[in-house]
């Protein structure tokens, strides 16, 4: 998958965690606290939804502050 | 008053469910009542109530044999495991007091709590030994029992049980002494909820134990009813087993319901197992559009009302479809008042004081026993409780967390740049986060155009988030050309309204 498409993807999972958020303007640079509202439990929510779609599963302590990372993360899997 | 919680119960559960003052004997009912059931389970192995029981004996031989005296204090540092509630019903049943200190806690904040404490013995998990090898008071690991059992000790109901945390409104932590009387009135409280309770259900505990939720509701009611409780040591990993587990019923916080309302969204309702029948959620306002979203997958989302200082729940709702924005009538055990406009509550449930703080128990609790929640709130006419605002200066997370907003401000002061600073719950995208206001010290920023100031606190934010547990980050900022409306004493006045 190119990272293009894993961003997508990723904009899919938290479309339906956050129905309300608007993400025409997420870039791989977004932070995942503040432009993307994801607090430790929607953070939960976001690792198991991108754990069951890309089947991987994340390192216990992996920390991610942007969007990039995680599509890096993935990508690099 | 109470019967609207006991008509909940089939009559002849009703009949078999006592109320017990104390953990020592509350351990010895179970045992009678549901010996060969299973009891607790970490999904690999199961122990049946007397097993459990006969584990917890032998912890009790191993803390009595460590030299403790009735009253001393036993700190469990551990996740969400079988040997965490395990020694902490041992110490408990053994006249100590027990203190369940959150697993997040970095290792110095845990040092510090047996010191402030005045723990005698601290529990930890093995990969946290060594971190805390140095703390202020013997430590053992959480999975050492003796090869004996001791008896249970005698306690009075009135007895400090258990210290838990909550936010304080100054700054730190506040330590909640609950006596055996309040933490058993709460899990007596918990058994009841429309239709079969005894015997059957299967419970995850999804909350921390050292929330008092996840420990009296979560699972002191789930060993009175009889049910199976599962361990969640790892959250993430119990969330992607539950299909496994098949929980029957399942006590959550606002945040946890938004969770698997949107695993079930992505993966179908049998993401939960398919067995879910009820969720029981509270210590954070539950949202009504949940409610509805849960009775459309045929799960009841029951709503109720309580707080650290009230043991459990101290209202429940079983109307939620009706009454979607009440949390329901008053537990049986209490008595409840409005005064000027807050809720007072007195009875069982109710706490002993704040740890080394007479001025802040003073200040909540009255000399005849009321409880002064900060909460304001109505009765209906039917004896639906109604919350209608908060007094207290505390932000309540939708993880059912109380965080002081000063606790958060504290580190923006450092930074000569401000002025002054306001956290507070703001909306966002149709939810509430935690806010800041901030006041710039304008001549640091001489030359400067607007747009800089503004980027130089949204840097400052991102740099104290990364310092900050991840629920208590910074999701809003508004930077203030004008200045706080003030108090007497100038000081920021916490109501900007």
């Amino acid at each position: 998958m190119t990272p293009e498409e894993i961003l997508g993807k990723l904009k899919e999972i938290v479309h339906t965690i956050k129905p309300k958020l608007d993400l025409s303007n997420v870039t791989l640079e977004s932070s995942l606290v503040k432009d993307l509202g994801i607090d430790s439990l929607s953070m939960l929510l976001l690792s198991l939804a991108t754990e069951n779609e890309f089947g991987l599963q994340f390192e216990p302590d992996v920390k991610f502050n942007t969007i990039g990372e995680v599509v890096d993360y993935i990508a690099r899997k | 008053m109470g019967n609207y919680f006991y008509d909940m119960l089939p009559k002849e559960e009703l009949e078999q469910l006592k109320h017990i003052p104390t953990v020592p004997e509350f351990l010895g009912w179970i045992e009678e009542k549901w010996g060969s059931l299973p009891a607790e389970s970490d999904t690999k192995v199961t122990y049946t109530y007397s097993q459990m029981c006969e584990r917890i004996g032998r912890r009790r031989a191993f803390l009595q044999d460590a030299g403790l005296a009735k009253g001393d204090k036993v700190a469990i540092w551990e996740k969400t495991s079988i040997d965490a509630i395990e020694t902490f019903l041992a110490a408990l049943s053994a006249g100590y007091i027990g203190i369940l200190i959150p697993t997040g806690l970095p290792e110095q904040a845990v040092k510090g709590c047996c010191m402030r404490f005045g723990v005698s013995l601290l529990a930890v998990r093995e990969e946290f030994a060594a971190k805390v090898a140095d703390a202020p008071c013997k430590v053992v690991l959480s999975s050492t029992m003796a090869d004996r059992t001791a008896p249970v000790a005698v306690v009075d109901k009135n007895d400090a049980a258990a210290i838990f945390f909550t936010g304080g409104t100054t700054g730190a932590p506040k330590g909640v002494i609950l006596p055996h009387r309040a933490l058993m009135r709460g899990a007596f409280n918990g058994c009841f909820a429309p239709g079969s309770q005894l015997g059957y259900h299967r419970m995850v505990c999804l909350l921390p134990l050292s929330h008092v939720f996840g420990l009296v509701r979560s699972t002191l009611s789930a060993f009175y009813t009889g049910s199976l409780w599962y361990s969640a040591e790892d959250m993430k990993a119990t969330i992607g087993k539950l299909p496994v587990i098949k929980p029957t019923l399942l006590i959550l916080v606002p945040g946890l319901c938004d969770i698997l309302y949107g695993l079930v969204k992505m993966y179908g309702p049998q993401f939960l197992g398919g067995n879910l029948k009820m969720i029981i959620s509270g210590a954070a306002n539950v949202p009504p559009r949940l409610i509805t979203a849960f009775d459309e997958l045929g799960i009841s989302l029951l709503a109720g009302y309580g707080m650290t200082e009230g043991a459990n729940l101290t209202s429940g709702n079983a109307n939620v479809l009706e009454k979607p924005t009440s949390v329901g009538k008053i537990y049986p055990g209490q008595e409840v008042k409005i005064v000027d406009g807050e809720i007072w509550f007195r009875g069982d449930n109710v706490f002993l004081g704040y740890y080394g703080d007479p001025e802040a128990t003073r200040a909540a609790l009255t000399e005849d026993g009321w409880l002064k929640t900060g909460d304001l709130g109505r009765f209906d006419d039917e004896g639906f409780l109604y919350i209608t605002g908060r007094i207290k200066n505390q932000i309540i997370l939708n993880n059912g967390e109380n965080v002081s907003p000063e606790e958060i401000e504290e580190p923006f002061y450092k930074c000569a740049a401000l002025k002054d600073c306001l956290v507070s719950e703001m909306e966002l995208d149709g939810e509430n986060v935690i806010g800041i206001e901030i006041l710039p010290q304008m001549p640091a920023f001489e030359g400067k155009s607007w747009e800089e100031v503004e980027a130089f606190f949204n840097r400052l934010v991102d740099e104290i988030n990364c310092t900050l547990p991840g629920t208590h980050r910074i999701r809003k900022v508004i930077v203030r050309h004008e200045d706080f409306k003030r108090t007497g004493a100038l000081k920021v006045s916490r109501n900007q309204k």
